[in-house]
């Protein structure tokens, strides 16, 4: 019995730099996706440039599963290129490096899409705050929620359901010391509280995630 | 398209500003910027209704190339009032009439408010602009691509005014085998709004699978407004962007029946949204 060779990594990215249809693509950057290996980062990050949103999808998952070490070709990224920058604030979310944080902020509170500052608000919910040491987990804590308060009054609502996500990711992160995790909760609570509250918020689906988020802190 | 602002005006104004802007008739981009305006704020001043009814009147030939539309202004009247809720109920008359009016892009505007005003009397006179079938006014104009009436539109209006009878049903059920897609789609999506049916939701489901982008975008819209749960897999499925099936997802949440059982809750729903972000 035979085993079809296991195609090298190298082949693997020339696949993906060759494809010459939307299907060949996609199913390049799916296999180079599938290998999770920090040397394709850069192929990787090179088709969220392509202006294809199912090969998109396909190199985000890649970067997700690659990791941290995916994330300094996505922070090198070309900023004037918005398709791709968007594609990468979503990678940078689902990473949860610390290394996005500014990224992630800026996206959140400036972004003229709403697609990106909704995945930046869910990402702000989720850094790995327990690679940090105390103090600087502190910190990083204290700006994702200051953002995150701050998102809560996008205009978009699917911003503000994304911002909800996010609070309630932040208030079940690796625990703060005791008198700090207290105060935390309080103001993520306050700030699910106003959005769960009909005079306050307009779209019934923020108001139920809220709510359901709310449920399960308390 | 509705939601956009027109191009080229994109500074803040004011509530009063708008209604300044709507008064005067010398400025038509002005006037057409304060409708929008007063509809996406969803103004209940009360002057906004009667200064958008007497817009919804005004008549203006387009300028070709120029991008400004055949009677801009009486279109953007007529989609604000369907964002301002039961404050525009006075202008319901005025706007039956527009299902009449000569220029089929303001008719669809019109079709497109009452639906989202959710006017029962729309029915009857949709239904009678339908009657002649898609062979008749569901063909192309001679002069562009649309067709002779705005079928899109007014199937969709008629799903959304929720009048289920057996004649209103029998005016769309011949429009499920119109040649073009996003009709059969806006076809579908009034009967299944309508009688619940689950055998209108197949078509629905299939064309989330339409090679077409813009098709699996509008059966996903469509999905969404009749809030049908067990499409909730398929939509998450649907090669489409994340940003449009949360719309859809969010229908599922917002515009499911209450009274309706569904073996779909609102938390598996939300669950799903929650992965799309």
């Amino acid at each position: 019995m035979t085993t079809p060779p296991i195609p090298s990594l190298e082949a693997l990215k020339e696949a993906v730099q060759q494809a010459d249809s939307a299907e060949t693509l996609l199913r390049a950057v799916a296999a180079l996706a599938a290998t999770a290996d920090p040397a394709a980062a850069d192929t990787l990050v090179d088709v969220l440039r392509f202006n294809n949103p199912g090969a998109a999808v396909a190199a985000v998952e890649g970067l997700i599963a690659i990791g941290t070490s995916a994330v300094p070709a996505l922070l090198d990224l070309d900023a004037s290129n918005y398709g791709a920058r968007a594609w990468a604030v979503r990678a940078l979310a689902g990473i949860g490096a610390v290394e996005g944080l500014g990224v992630l902020e800026e996206a959140l509170a400036t972004d003229v899409g709403p697609s990106v500052r909704r995945a930046a608000a869910r990402g702000l919910g989720q850094l790995k705050l327990d690679t940090l040491v105390p103090d600087e987990g502190a910190l990083t804590r204290e700006r994702c929620l200051m953002a995150l308060e701050a998102g809560a009054t996008d205009g978009e609502w699917v911003v503000r359901y994304a911002v909800v996500v996010g609070l309630e990711a932040l208030a079940q992160s690796a625990p703060a010391p005791a008198a700090q995790q207290a105060a935390i909760r309080e103001r993520i609570c306050t700030c699910l509280s106003r959005l769960t509250d009909a005079a306050q918020e307009d779209t019934p689906v923020v108001r139920l995630r809220a709510t359901q988020a709310l449920e399960r802190l308390i | 398209m509705a939601e956009a602002p027109p191009p080229g005006s994109g500074a803040p104004i004011t509530e009063d500003e708008a209604l300044a802007r709507l008064r005067q008739s010398d400025n038509q981009g002005d006037q057409y910027y304060a409708a929008w305006w007063l509809g996406r704020m969803r103004s209940q001043h009360p002057e906004a209704v009667p200064l958008l009814r007497q817009a919804l009147a005004q008549r203006h030939q387009g300028v070709p190339g120029s991008g400004v539309e055949h009677n801009a202004v009486a279109r953007n009247a007529a989609r604000a009032l369907g964002k301002l809720g039961a404050s525009a109920e006075a202008a319901i008359p005025d706007l039956l009439i527009t299902l009449d009016d000569e220029d089929d892009g303001l008719r669809e505007a019109a079709a497109r408010t009452l639906g989202e005003l959710g006017c029962r009397d729309a029915a009857a006179v949709i239904a009678r602009r339908l009657a002649p079938g898609p062979a008749v006014v569901g063909v192309r104009r001679a002069d562009s691509p649309r067709l002779v009436e705005p079928c899109e539109a007014m199937l969709e209006a008629l799903g959304a005014v929720g009048v289920n009878s057996p004649g209103i049903l029998a005016v769309i059920e011949p429009f499920l085998s119109h040649e073009r897609p996003l009709i059969r789609s806006a076809a579908c999506r009034a009967l299944l709004q309508l009688s619940r049916d689950p055998r209108w939701a197949e078509p629905l489901l299939e064309l989330l699978r339409h090679p077409q982008l813009q098709v699996r975008r509008a059966a996903l819209m469509d999905l969404g407004a009749v809030g049908w749960r067990p499409a909730l897999k398929p939509i998450a499925r649907t090669l489409a962007e994340n940003s449009l099936k949360l719309i859809a997802l969010r229908g599922l949440v917002e515009n499911h029946p209450i009274e309706l059982e569904s073996a779909i809750s609102t938390g598996a729903v939300l669950a799903v949204m929650d992965d799309l972000l």
